[in-house]
C-alpha cells in the first residue's frame, strides 16, 4: 500500500467484511450515509414521520429509575422498538463502533454539544432537520438548545429531551440545625465552610475515588467565576495553556477549598459521597441535579441548592447545564422509523413522563411541558438556568473524554498534593497537548 | 507408523511398490491433513490475523471511526516519552515479582502445613481454596469494601490500637498497587496450595522417614528431601504464575482503574484505557504489541531452558 491513508471505500468494505452476516446490509447502510439528504427529504417530508418497520434504541440509561422510565415511554409507543440497555462505561467505549458498524442501532442516547458534533463531522449522524422545522417535535425548542444540537453549519443532528443544572446541594434541615445560611459571595462561602468545620462537620463532600471527574466540577466553576465563560470554553478548546497564570489563579481558589473537603471522599464514588450529606456528617456537595437519584426517598424533599458563589462580579455568570437526549445513526436501515421514535421521545407529555418516573430532577427541553406539577427543587432549577448569562456543559462535554482523563489525573493529584501545583499544571498541559496533537 | 485404515480403502489395489514407497516416505492420510489444516485455519483467522492487525494498527492513529492514519513508529516513540507508560511498565515488574513470589511462598507453606491428615484439615483446605471460585472482579469488589476508609481493615487497625496505620488504601498512590496485590494473592494462594498438595502426594514418605532417622530436622527434611522432589510441580506453578501475573487486568480495573492518578496502572490496564475507554486504537495497540513481545520473549526463554534441561 503506497498511500498512507486508508480510503473511505476501503474502510467501508473492511467494516462490511467484518460483519460476515451483515455483508449485504452493510453496503446498504454505507449507501444510506451518502444519501442523507434523500432521507431527510423523503416522501413523509415535514411533520411527524410515520413509524415504518422495527427500530433499535441503544440506551446508556442503566440506573434503575431512568431505565424503567425509558421502558415506560417505549411501552407507550405503538411502533416496534427493541431497547438495548448497556452500562454507561461500556456504552461510552462502544459508541464509535455502534455508529460505524454496518448495521447500527437506529436511535441512541447521548449528549449534545461537541461530542455529537464530532460524530456528525464524520458523517455518522442522521440529519434531523425535519424535526426542527415546521411542526416537527423540536421546532419550538429554544435557540440555545437548537445551536447546541446542531453542527457548525447549522444542521440539526440531536434531539435534546432533558437537561440538568449543577449547584451546591445541601439539606435545609441540616443548615437549620447548624444555624447557617447559603452563601452568596465567595468570601461568605469560605466563612461558611470555616463555621461548619468548627462545628465538626465536613463542609464539602466529594466522591473522587471511583469517579475522579467529580473534581472537574469545581475546576469548571472556579474557572467560570475567576476567568469567565469565554475563557473557559477557549481553554477547553485548546486555545490557552493549563500552565497559565489564569489557570494558576483558579487553582489558588481551589486550594482554599481543600481543607474543607471530606478526605474520605478520595475513596468514594460520587454516589458514596452522598451518604455523608444525607447523614449530616457533611454539609454541601457541588454536583449535578442527578444527585436526587442517590438520595433516599424519604429525604428527597429535604434537598436544596444554591449557585456557586460569585468571585468576580464583573464577569458574566455561567452555569453548567449538560444536555441529554438522542441522535440517530446515518447508517440506520429505517431513518423514518428512527425519526418517528425521536418525535415520540421529544413530545412534551413523554418528556414530562420521563422526568417524573426517572426521579432525576432533570428539566424538560420542550417549552410546552407543564412544569407546575414539578417539585419545588426542579422549579428552582428552571429559574436558576433562565437567570444565567451563559451556559456551559461539563468538562468532558465541552472538550472530550480524552481531555477529561488528563483533568482527572491533574486534579486528583492536586487534591493530594496542592503544594505541587506548578509541576501538576505543567504535566497537565503536556498531557493536554498530546490529546490536541493526536 | 502403521496405517491399517488405508489398507482397506480402494487404494488397496495400487501396486505394492507405490504402497511401500508411500509408507516409507511417511505420507500422511488425508483425514489427518484435514484435522491439521482446519485448526490451523481457525488459528490463523482468529489468533494470528487479529494479532497481525493489531501490529498494523499500532503503526496508525485511529479512533475507530473513519480512516486510520499511518504514522509509522510514532506510537512507539510516544510510548517512550509517556510517563504513564513508564509507571505501568515498572508496576508490571513489581506485580509479577510480588504476585508470583507471595502466592508461591504462601501456597507452598500452606500446602506443607495442611498436608498431614488431621481433624478438620479438609475444612481448612476448602476454606483456603474457596476464594478461587470467585472471579477476580468479584474479589476486587469485595476487597474494595474492606479497604473503605471506615471499612473492616481500618476498623481492625484501630481496634488493636494501630490508628496510625489506618489509611485510604486504594486512594493513596503509595499503597494502591500493593493493596490490590494483596487481594489478588489472597485469591491465588488457594490455587497454588492445591497444586502443591497434589505434588506432595507424589513425594515418597520413606525418604523423609529415612532422613528423620538420620537426624535431619524438619526444615532440613523439607529443604533437602521433599523440595527437590517437587521439581515437576514447580515448573508448572512457575509457568502458571508468570502467565497469570502478566495477564492480570480485571482485579486492578475493578478496584482502582489504574488510579489514583495512574499509580496502580499496569500495562494491561493502560492498554485497555487507551484502547477502549479513550478509543485511541493505534496507541492502545502499540501497548498491546509491547505486552505481546514481553510475553513471547518470556515464553521462548522459558521453553528453551525447559527443553535444554530435559
Amino acid at each position: 500500500m503506497t498511500t498512507s491513508r486508508m480510503s473511505r471505500r476501503g474502510f467501508l468494505a473492511g467494516s462490511a467484511a467484518l460483519g460476515v452476516s451483515g455483508l449485504l446490509t452493510g453496503c446498504v447502510g454505507a449507501g444510506g450515509s451518502d444519501d442523507e439528504g434523500d432521507a431527510a427529504s423523503s416522501p413523509e417530508g415535514n411533520g411527524t414521520p410515520e413509524s415504518t418497520g422495527p427500530v433499535t434504541l441503544q440506551s446508556s440509561l442503566s440506573d434503575p429509575q431512568p431505565r424503567a422510565a425509558l421502558e415506560s415511554l417505549i411501552d407507550a409507543y405503538d411502533g416496534d422498538v427493541t431497547l438495548n440497555t448497556v452500562a454507561i462505561e461500556n456504552y461510552r467505549a462502544q459508541l464509535p463502533t455502534y455508529l460505524s458498524s454496518s448495521n447500527p442501532p437506529d436511535v441512541l442516547t447521548w449528549y449534545a454539544g461537541s461530542v455529537a458534533r464530532d460524530y456528525a463531522a464524520r458523517g455518522l449522524l442522521l440529519d434531523l432537520s425535519d424535526l426542527w422545522t415546521g411542526d416537527g417535535a423540536c421546532a419550538g425548542f429554544s435557540d440555545a438548545l437548537r445551536s447546541l444540537s446542531s453542527t457548525e453549519d447549522g444542521t440539526p443532528i440531536f434531539v435534546p429531551t432533558n437537561y440538568y443544572w449543577w449547584g451546591v446541594f445541601y439539606r435545609p434541615s441540616a443548615f437549620e440545625e447548624w444555624g447557617v445560611e447559603p452563601a452568596e459571595t465567595w468570601d461568605d462561602f469560605l466563612a461558611l465552610c470555616e463555621t461548619l468545620n468548627a462545628q465538626g462537620v465536613s463542609p464539602l463532600t466529594m466522591g473522587t475515588g471511583g469517579t475522579p471527574w467529580v473534581a472537574a466540577g469545581w475546576f469548571d466553576y472556579l474557572n467560570l467565576r475567576v476567568n469567565g465563560p469565554e475563557y473557559h470554553r477557549e481553554l477547553l478548546a485548546g486555545q490557552h495553556s493549563f500552565d497559565s497564570a489564569e489557570v494558576r489563579a483558579v487553582m489558588d481558589e481551589y486550594a482554599k477549598l481543600l481543607p474543607f473537603i471530606d478526605p474520605n471522599g478520595r475513596s468514594y464514588s460520587w454516589q458514596d459521597a452522598v451518604t455523608p450529606l444525607v447523614q449530616k456528617r457533611a454539609a454541601m456537595y457541588l454536583i449535578g441535579a442527578f444527585i436526587t437519584q442517590a438520595f433516599p426517598e424519604e429525604d428527597v424533599d429535604d434537598v436544596d441548592f444554591f449557585r456557586v458563589p460569585i468571585i468576580d462580579p464583573s464577569l458574566p455568570v455561567g452555569e453548567e447545564a449538560p444536555t441529554d437526549g438522542y441522535f440517530a445513526a446515518s447508517g440506520s436501515q429505517n431513518p423514518d422509523g428512527a425519526k418517528a421514535l425521536l418525535s415520540h421521545l421529544a413530545a412534551p407529555e413523554y418528556q414530562q413522563q420521563f422526568i417524573e418516573l426517572a426521579g432525576s430532577s432533570n428539566l424538560p427541553t420542550s417549552p410546552d411541558v407543564d412544569t407546575s406539577g414539578f417539585s419545588p427543587l426542579v422549579q428552582k432549577g428552571i429559574t436558576h438556568l433562565e437567570e444565567t448569562d451563559e451556559i456551559t456543559q461539563f468538562f468532558n462535554r465541552d472538550s472530550s473524554d480524552e481531555l477529561q482523563a488528563t483533568a482527572d489525573t491533574a486534579l486528583t493529584r492536586f487534591l493530594d498534593d496542592p503544594d505541587d501545583v506548578d509541576a501538576i499544571l505543567a504535566d497537565w498541559q503536556a498531557a493536554a497537548e498530546r490529546v490536541f496533537d493526536a | 507408523m502403521s496405517q491399517p485404515d488405508l489398507a482397506t480403502t480402494p487404494d488397496q489395489q495400487a501396486p505394492p511398490v507405490s504402497r511401500r514407497r508411500r509408507a516409507s516416505s511417511g505420507r500422511v492420510p488425508r483425514i489427518v491433513w484435514l484435522f491439521l489444516l482446519i485448526p490451523l485455519a481457525v488459528e490463523l483467522a482468529w489468533v494470528f490475523w487479529p494479532a497481525m492487525n493489531s501490529f498494523w494498527l499500532s503503526l496508525t492513529r485511529w479512533s475507530g471511526v473513519g480512516a486510520a492514519e499511518f504514522v509509522g513508529f510514532d506510537n512507539y516513540a510516544n510510548l517512550l516519552d509517556d510517563p504513564v507508560f513508564r509507571t505501568a511498565a515498572s508496576n508490571t515488574v513489581i506485580w509479577t515479582i510480588g504476585f508470583g513470589g507471595l502466592s508461591v511462598i504462601m501456597g507452598l507453606t500452606l500446602a506443607v502445613v495442611l498436608n498431614r491428615p488431621r481433624r478438620g484439615v479438609g475444612l481448612y483446605r476448602s476454606a483456603i481454596y474457596l476464594p478461587m471460585v470467585f472471579s477476580l472482579v468479584v474479589t476486587g469488589l469485595f476487597w474494595r469494601v474492606l479497604y473503605q476508609p471506615d471499612g473492616a481493615i481500618n476498623s481492625t487497625f484501630e481496634l488493636i490500637g494501630l490508628d496510625g496505620v489506618a489509611r485510604q488504601w486504594l486512594a493513596d498512590p503509595d499503597t494502591a498497587l500493593y493493596a490490590v496485590l494483596i487481594a489478588a494473592v489472597w485469591r491465588q494462594v488457594g490455587y497454588i496450595m492445591v497444586l502443591y498438595l497434589a505434588g506432595l502426594k507424589g513425594v515418597d514418605p520413606s525418604l523423609e522417614e529415612a532422613a528423620a532417622v538420620d537426624g535431619a530436622n524438619r526444615w532440613q527434611r523439607f529443604r533437602y528431601v521433599v523440595f527437590p522432589q517437587l521439581r515437576g510441580v514447580n515448573t508448572v506453578i512457575f509457568a502458571v504464575t508468570v502467565i497469570d501475573s502478566l495477564r492480570t487486568f480485571d482485579i486492578v480495573w475493578a478496584m482502582t482503574r489504574g488510579g489514583p492518578y495512574d499509580s496502580s496502572q499496569l500495562l494491561s490496564t493502560y492498554m485497555f484505557q487507551q484502547g477502549f475507554t479513550l478509543v485511541n486504537l493505534g496507541y492502545g495497540s502499540a501497548i498491546a504489541v509491547t505486552i505481546f513481545l514481553l510475553a513471547i520473549g518470556f515464553i521462548i526463554t522459558y521453553l528453551v531452558r525447559a527443553t535444554r534441561e530435559d
